[in-house]
């Protein structure tokens, strides 16, 4: 007798119920001799494909199933009399969690029909508002298995002990099911007679003979091994939201992935309790193994993985033609649109990538994608093409992608060849404002029966374990609080591993024993699904029956069709993904244009400008780019600074340069020293000058590594690039050398040229860069470089109104006041809903200067935005703005009606003082006008001519009361920079201003001070963690970087104060780069208030003390370093993809035993490209971060608010 | 200079010690009032003349008996009227007594933050702040028509006069008002409305016991239940006769309790104050025919008479024994 299958079986996509992934579900039940194994999460089939994967792995049969709560049928007699008494509203805690309604377990049975009758349901169910209901008009399907088991109706009557009620439930249930119905018994080894007891299990056996329907067992599986029980109490918590309580009733332990031998056991003890022999077990057994056998469910055939799905053709504009036929007209239509159909190498490339389009089958990806494109064009909304997508002439000729392929030498076989056999994918950019009427558009176009978005499951990752552990658990919410607040965003299972590693965490360490099994249960939570959200990017677009393939569910908010299945899934399933990007700085740079169309009527068109404008590569040259897309980071102003680019390939290759890849491999330094001609150029061999002049000789592209290989071993574009994407895997780059020396031997290369080109070729493995990525980077880099140089205000309007940097706002602000954009305060008589710019007159007075002559030589302003305002909602702003101009006070409330706390923080950072008075005395108006509005025809308002507000002798707010007051309204210190204020403090340190550290030497020791602007760990070399942080002193930006022996005494104040004062020591490595290597640092916050109450003494004594200061030789016995300790990477910033993915924890399941317990170095993640990387680079630290919290340093008592 | 106000350091505000320290100031002055749960002021202004000593002096003699007779340590502040003593309480330390110089009144509360002043609470103070009138001397000098706008016409009169050192206030001696107070922790975060009743249950039981030991009856009843957030819910109700029933405060109890209609709230402790305390002998008590209510309050007494002999646990209600 082989094996138990397990049909009711839960993972962790069931949220915050199953405690096991569906991965080591799969792997359990092989282990366990089984051959088969159900999934039927609760409400969701999200956990589907990646137990089919796991399950092919494991050499199990994967079973189908959800476990949905089913409403009852609506009764004829609907007795309306007897109504529930309604539970008094709490007034603390809110309610409790209603899982009052009956939960069934249906099963996939009849293959493609079984499963799109789960889809059908499941979707459904999802269709009602609250939590997931099946209506019972729903419920049925022809190739559906239905479980009734302890939590179905019938089961909970038997448990009250009424079989004649039971029997009377059952009837609904066996019209629709018939045959198909079974009665699942459990046993967990209770006590009563509820759910998991012995008793129960028996009268349902009992009661399925005596009602002919076949029982089966089930064991209701929500975990993979024993001894999970308190996990499961711990998300029973977490999803009733109440702690756990031992008085009630926990888990029983019992609900684990038991193999045959147990489940026998089980079986035996159940028919013996119903009352009959022992061996009727076996039948029991047997109607289980049979109920299994018939669901035949299979992944390929059935789900559809494997197979593609593109929208049908005449939904593209294809009419009555194929879809390649059309494809090909439209992109010779392009051809002479745009002005290339005199050129012979375009035709011959498009008709070369047309051969390929057509051996695929993907015509209809390409209208697909160019008629979304056309649709969101239409709609006046910036777009552009990202991605490898950018390498194909058709993309461009469609109008998809805006750079020309064949000028910037841009290769379609990076995207797609006959060799490759994926799916190509072509991502766009949109603005982020609007990226929803995007998806509106996608959805109307093509119908919610073909587009769907994609789920994007959030897992626990440490933060949230501890809090919905100590939650549970009982623990002090200020505890919770603190706890989770000091740990960086690490994996959960990471937990006890980070606390005996990480300097910062060192005093938390210390208190560990505290909180007992908290640490455990968080490692316990790793990864597990806690949520779902719509991907920020993913569309769906399929052929009509994507509803039989996808279950979906509506988004939360914007009310989406979602797909369950998250993005990874949605390829296995051979769904068209169309990743539609919101780019902030897109958004930001069609603001911009509007907002100089709309105040000089000059009209920018971005897409059209001219390449090659001086001013723009000076201002790029400068190095001062804050705000410019992609360059902006502090590693990139430093590349920048070295790299000196004045073309737009410069840009190119600057923006491929800052990657992990080639910073780790070391290709920054060669580059500029053979642009600046201080190295020669070199190339391995003379036919590959060719591919390698534009980059002096050094492989920065992917295309670039194509192009070596195809001309060394004339294999041809296609093959070259299954080559490459070959070499990150160590295992087949053994396979590609002999193949490379072969071939190139056979092309008459000889054996140095060879060794020399494999080792760039091996080094540079996949490090490179797509340069048809870089191109579409480079693209909206330069747009938003030549608007930062030609209309700064306008630019700035932008940047602050859809904040698309790295940067807090108020750095931003600063940086503008820096170029001389004088900033303009708020003023509800002025300032719109988005930031503005306006035209100030040169005569300096900030009086109304909007009349003068626009020919005159006056500064464009900015303007402050209502928008950022803290707490104002859209419909006020747009009251207010529609309102102006306001005549008085009460003009202003009656007519714009703010909310009284809106109205006082108006009145506190300056907005209404055009109406007189102070900005306390106007607070009081306000108020009394509010008590008015109430009721009781309140104060009258003491109006002095009729416009003026009358002064009611309160003090005004105090200077610094004012930027407090700005910083805790608007997030800015908009009148003045914030460390103004204590330029006396900082020269009495002797703090160099940043301005004044660009004339010191390298290697000199000073003093810098600043608000935290931005920090970062990333991956960097050495393998070693980086701490990298940006200060900001009003008179420009300092980079710092911490190394690993100055963390022990740094890191903690670094990540967790705002203003900050370091020691460190001057770095130079050109005339534009300059960083500083902190040694220790202090927050300057505490010490101003140090300074303020004992004087410079107490400053003096608090340098002295152990605060910040590292002891004179810190034991640093992490000098585990990995291959080579090369500091030189500190730029090693980094976007792109290896972020998200190393981040995370991916889903991926915790591998057996706590990897916490492993030391430190074989945590060491190595990256496919062989670069290690520290445990804890790369990972957003602990603190307050550099956004601006609204928490301040200094709240005298009298701070406004 | 004439008017003491003391605070007694009483280890966990036993209020039952009160009363022999306030004993002890009479031995002063006839003039006492106390302000329980721990504190009382004192005029002293004939027995300055009596002792030949000053209050400051005084003050010290004070403390040294408060320390010799009840090992009871003492912060004392000095002024010349109840307000400015009040204020120079919150400048003493044990040891230390802070007085406030005659005719200097207006002068010393100008550095102070408005909360110091009595009877400004956190409410008004926020209000104060929030106009920027965060001590007091920005308060004298803030015109009274403004003060009066922002607190309301008398409140901002007497915080005029208060701020500017003008001092109406007496000390009105046995002016005892005094309530008594009970809580119920839990260990952890506790749901179960069971657990909270019995709770209540026992917190009632253990107010009417204490009241009808020092024959009191009380007319209000409040209810403060802690949550794990360390925030609170306060709800009062005013009894329909002053009693010291366990019966009819418990009843009270679970009334306030039902209206708060928790459900996952994570209370950590239930408090309950029996407050606006007067004589037992002066309480009115609506007779009813019902020889039931007859009969538990003859029950209550035979209990409190068995719990007089055999301790305070000797008899209890079955729902707490289990």
């Amino acid at each position: 007798m082989s094996g138990f299958t397990h049909l009711h079986t839960v993972s962790g996509f069931s949220l915050r119920y199953g405690a096991s992934h569906p991965e080591r579900l799969a792997e359990r039940a092989s282990e366990r001799g089984m051959d088969a194994l159900a999934l039927t999460d609760r409400d969701t089939l999200a956990g589907s494909v990646r137990f089919a994967k796991a399950c092919a792995k494991a050499g199990v049969r994967p079973l189908f199933g959800v476990d949905l709560a089913v409403a009852p049928p609506e009764r004829p007699q609907g007795d309306a009399s007897v109504r529930r008494d309604r539970r008094r509203t709490p007034v603390r805690g809110g309610a409790f969690v209603d899982e009052s309604t009956p939960r069934v377990t249906f099963l996939a049975r009849d293959g493609a029909r079984g499963w799109g009758d789960l889809c059908r349901i499941v979707t459904a169910a999802h269709e009602s508002e609250g939590t997931p209901v099946l209506p019972w008009a729903e419920n049925h399907g022809a190739g559906l298995t239905v479980l009734l088991g302890p939590a179905s109706d019938v089961g909970r009557a038997l448990a009250a002990g009424r079989p004649d009620r039971a029997a009377k439930l059952l009837t609904p249930w066996r019209e629709v099911y018939g045959d198909a119905l079974r009665l699942e018994a459990v046993w967990h080894g209770r006590t009563g007679t509820g759910p998991g007891s012995l008793r129960l299990a028996a009268r349902t056996v009992g009661f399925a003979a005596e009602q002919r329907i076949r029982p089966v067992l089930s064991n209701a599986v929500r975990y993979a091994d024993p001894g999970q029980g308190p996990v499961a109490d711990v998300l029973d918590a977490a999803r009733r939201l109440v702690p756990v309580d031992p008085a009630k009733g926990l888990d029983s332990g019992e609900a684990w992935l038991k193999d045959a031998g147990a489940m026998l056991r089980t079986a035996e003890r159940i028919v013996e309790a119903a009352g009959y022999r022992r061996d009727t077990a076996h039948r029991l057994l047997e109607q289980t193994r049979a109920t299994a056998a018939e669901c035949l469910v299979d992944p390929e055939d059935d789900l559809g993985m494997g197979a593609v799905h593109f929208p049908e053709p005449h939904l593209v504009g294809a009419g009555h033609r194929t879809a390649q036929r059309t494809l090909a007209s439209r992109a010779a239509a392009g051809m002479v649109l745009r002005g290339h159909s005199g050129k012979r190498v375009y035709w011959e490339r498009m008709h070369r990538e047309l051969d390929i389009i057509a051996h695929h089958g993907f015509a209809s990806y390409f209208l697909t994608v160019a008629q979304v494109v056309d649709d969101v064009r239409g709609m006046g909304i910036r777009v552009a093409a990202r991605g490898s997508g950018a390498g194909s002439l058709v993309n461009h000729l469609l109008g998809i992608a805006n750079a020309d392929p064949v000028e910037h030498g841009l290769l379609m076989e990076r995207f797609l060849s006959k060799e490759r056999v994926v799916l190509p994918d072509i991502d766009i950019d949109v603005e982020s404002a609007r990226r929803l009427e995007v998806y509106r558009a996608i959805i109307g176009r093509f119908g919610t029966e073909r587009v769907a978005t994609v789920a994007m499951p959030e897992t626990y990752r440490v933060r949230h374990a501890i809090r919905d552990v100590g939650a549970a658990l009982s623990m002090d919410p200020a505890d919770i609080d603190r706890i989770a607040k000091s740990f960086p965003h690490i994996r959960a299972r990471d937990a006890r591993a980070a606390l005996e590693e990480l300097p910062e965490l060192r005093s938390l360490a210390g208190e560990k024993e505290r909180y007992g099994r908290l640490w455990e249960l968080v490692e316990s939570l790793d990864a597990l699904p806690r949520g779902v959200a719509m991907h920020p990017c993913g569309v769906l677009l399929s052929d009509a029956s994507l509803l039989s393939r996808t279950p979906v569910m509506p988004t939360s908010g914007e009310g989406f069709p979602m797909a369950q299945f998250d993005k990874d899934d949605v390829e296995d399933l051979g769904l068209l993904k169309l990743d539609v990007l919101g780019v902030r700085m897109q958004s930001a740079m069609a603001h911009a244009v509007g907002e100089v169309e709309r105040a000089t009527g000059e009209r920018i068109d971005l897409d059209t400008l001219k390449g090659g404008d001086p001013a723009t590569y000076r201002l790029i040259r400068s190095a001062e780019t804050l705000g410019c897309f992609q360059i902006e980071s502090p590693g990139q102003r430093d590349l920048v600074g070295r790299l000196q680019p004045a073309t737009f390939h410069d840009l190119v290759v600057d923006i491929s340069l800052f990657r992990p890849g080639p910073v780790a491999a070391d290709m920054v330094r060669p580059f500029i020293e053979a642009r600046h001609g201080r190295a020669p150029v070199r190339y391995p061999h003379p036919d590959l000058t060719e591919p390698l002049r534009d980059t002096y000789g050094v492989v920065v592209f992917h295309e670039q590594i194509i192009d070596i290989v195809a001309v060394m071993t004339g294999c041809g574009r296609g093959e070259a690039d299954r080559v490459r994407r070959g070499l990150s895997d160590p295992e087949s780059q053994g396979r590609i050398k002999v193949w490379f020396a072969q071939h190139a031997a056979a092309g008459g290369y000889d054996a140095e040229t060879i060794q020399r080109t494999w080792e760039i070729i091996e080094a540079f493995g996949s490090y490179g860069f797509c340069k048809a990525h870089a191109v579409a980077f480079a693209v909206p880099t330069y747009q938003s470089a030549w608007l930062k140089a030609h209309h700064p205000a306008a630019f700035y309007a932008g940047l602050l109104t859809h904040d698309p940097g790295m940067y807090p706002k108020r750095l931003l602000l600063a940086d503008a006041r820096r170029r001389g954009v004088p900033v303009l305060p708020l003023d509800v008589n002025r300032s719109a809903v988005a930031h503005r710019i306006e035209l100030v007159s040169d005569s300096g007075s900030d009086s109304s200067g909007a009349g003068a002559d626009p020919s005159g030589s006056g500064v464009w302003g900015l303007r402050l935005a209502l928008s950022d305002v803290y707490g104002i909602t859209e419909a006020e702003a747009a009251r207010i703005a529609d309102g102006q101009p306001y005549a008085s006070l009460l003009d202003f409330w009656e007519r714009a009606r703010p909310s009284r706390p809106l109205a006082a923080r108006l009145a506190q950072v300056g907005a209404l003082d055009a109406f007189g008075a102070n900005r306390r005395d106007l607070q009081l108006h306000l108020t009394e006008l509010h008590r008015g509005a109430r009721g009781a025809g309140g104060g009258q308002l003491p109006l002095a001519g009729g416009r003026k507000t009358t002064p009611a002798g309160l003090p005004d707010l105090s200077s610094a009361e004012k930027l407090s007051a700005e910083l805790g309204v608007l997030s800015m210190d908009a009148s003045r920079h914030l460390m103004d204020d204590h330029r006396g403090f900082l020269d009495e340190l002797g703090v160099l201003s940043a301005r004044r550290l660009r004339d010191t030497r390298h290697g000199e020791t000073v003093l810098v001070a600043g608000a935290k602007a931005a920090t970062q760990t990333p991956p960097i070399r050495s393998g070693k963690r980086v701490i990298f942080t940006t200060l900001d002193d009003g008179t420009g930006l300092v980079d710092l970087a911490f190394f690993d022996d100055s963390h022990d005494a740094c890191a903690h104040t670094v990540f967790h104060s705002w203003l900050l004062l370091v020691r460190g020591v001057v770095q130079r490595r050109g005339p534009r780069s300059l960083s500083v290597v902190g040694a220790a640092a202090w927050n300057l916050a505490e010490l101003l208030e140090v300074r303020r109450d004992e004087g410079l003494e107490g400053v003096a004594a608090r340098l002295a003390g152990p605060g910040g200061a590292p002891d004179a030789d810190t034991s640093n016995a992490d000098t585990s370093n990995a291959d080579t300790p090369d500091a030189g990477a500190s730029d090693a910033g980094v976007d792109g993809p290896a972020r998200g993915r190393l981040a995370g924890s991916d889903g991926l399941p915790a591998p057996a035993g706590s990897a916490a317990r492993d030391a430190g170095e074989q945590r060491r993640i190595r990256m496919p490209t062989g670069y290690e990387m520290h445990p804890w680079a790369d990972l957003r630290p602990a603190g307050e971060g550099p956004a601006v919290g609204r928490k301040l340093w200094h709240q005298s008592p009298g701070s406004a608010g | 200079m004439t008017i003491l106000c003391v605070r007694f350091q009483l280890p966990s505000a036993d209020e039952a010690a009160l009363p022999a320290l306030l004993g002890l100031l009479e031995e002063f002055t006839p003039v006492v009032e106390a302000l329980p749960p721990d504190g009382a002021l004192a005029d002293l202004r004939g027995a300055e003349r009596y002792f030949g000593r000053s209050a400051v002096e005084l003050a010290s003699v004070i403390r040294v008996r408060a320390l010799a007779l009840h090992g009871v340590d003492c912060v004392i502040g000095a002024g010349p009227g109840p307000m400015s003593a009040r204020v120079a309480l919150r400048g003493a330390r044990p040891g230390v007594t802070c007085a406030v110089p005659e005719g200097g009144v207006r002068e010393f509360l100008a550095e102070k933050p408005v909360v110091a002043l009595p009877g400004v609470g956190t409410a008004t103070a926020r209000t104060l702040c929030e106009y920027g009138l965060d001590t007091l001397g920005r308060v004298a000098v803030a015109p009274l028509s403004t003060l009066q706008r922002l607190v309301g016409a008398k409140a901002g009169r007497e915080l005029h006069e208060k701020a500017n050192g003008v001092d109406r206030g007496r000390v009105v001696p046995n002016a005892v008002s005094r309530s008594l107070a009970t809580e119920r922790p839990f260990g952890r975060d506790e749901l179960d409305p069971d657990r909270h009743r019995r709770a209540l249950l026992s917190a009632a039981g253990e107010l009417g016991a204490r009241l009808r030991a020092v024959e009191k009856v009380c007319r209000t009843l409040t209810l403060t239940v802690r949550y794990a957030d360390r925030s609170a819910t306060t709800r009062s109700r005013t009894l329909g006769e002053p009693t010291a029933h366990s019966a009819a405060l418990t009843r009270t109890a679970y009334g306030l309790y039902e209206a708060l209609g928790l459900q996952r709230a994570r209370v950590r402790a239930i408090a309950l104050r029996a407050e606006a305390l007067g004589p037992a002998d002066q309480a009115s008590h609506q007779l009813t025919f019902d020889p039931v209510d007859e009969k538990v309050r003859r029950i209550e007494e035979v209990a409190d008479r068995v719990r007089a002999k055999f301790g305070p646990q000797a008899v209890k209600p079955g729902t707490l024994a289990a």
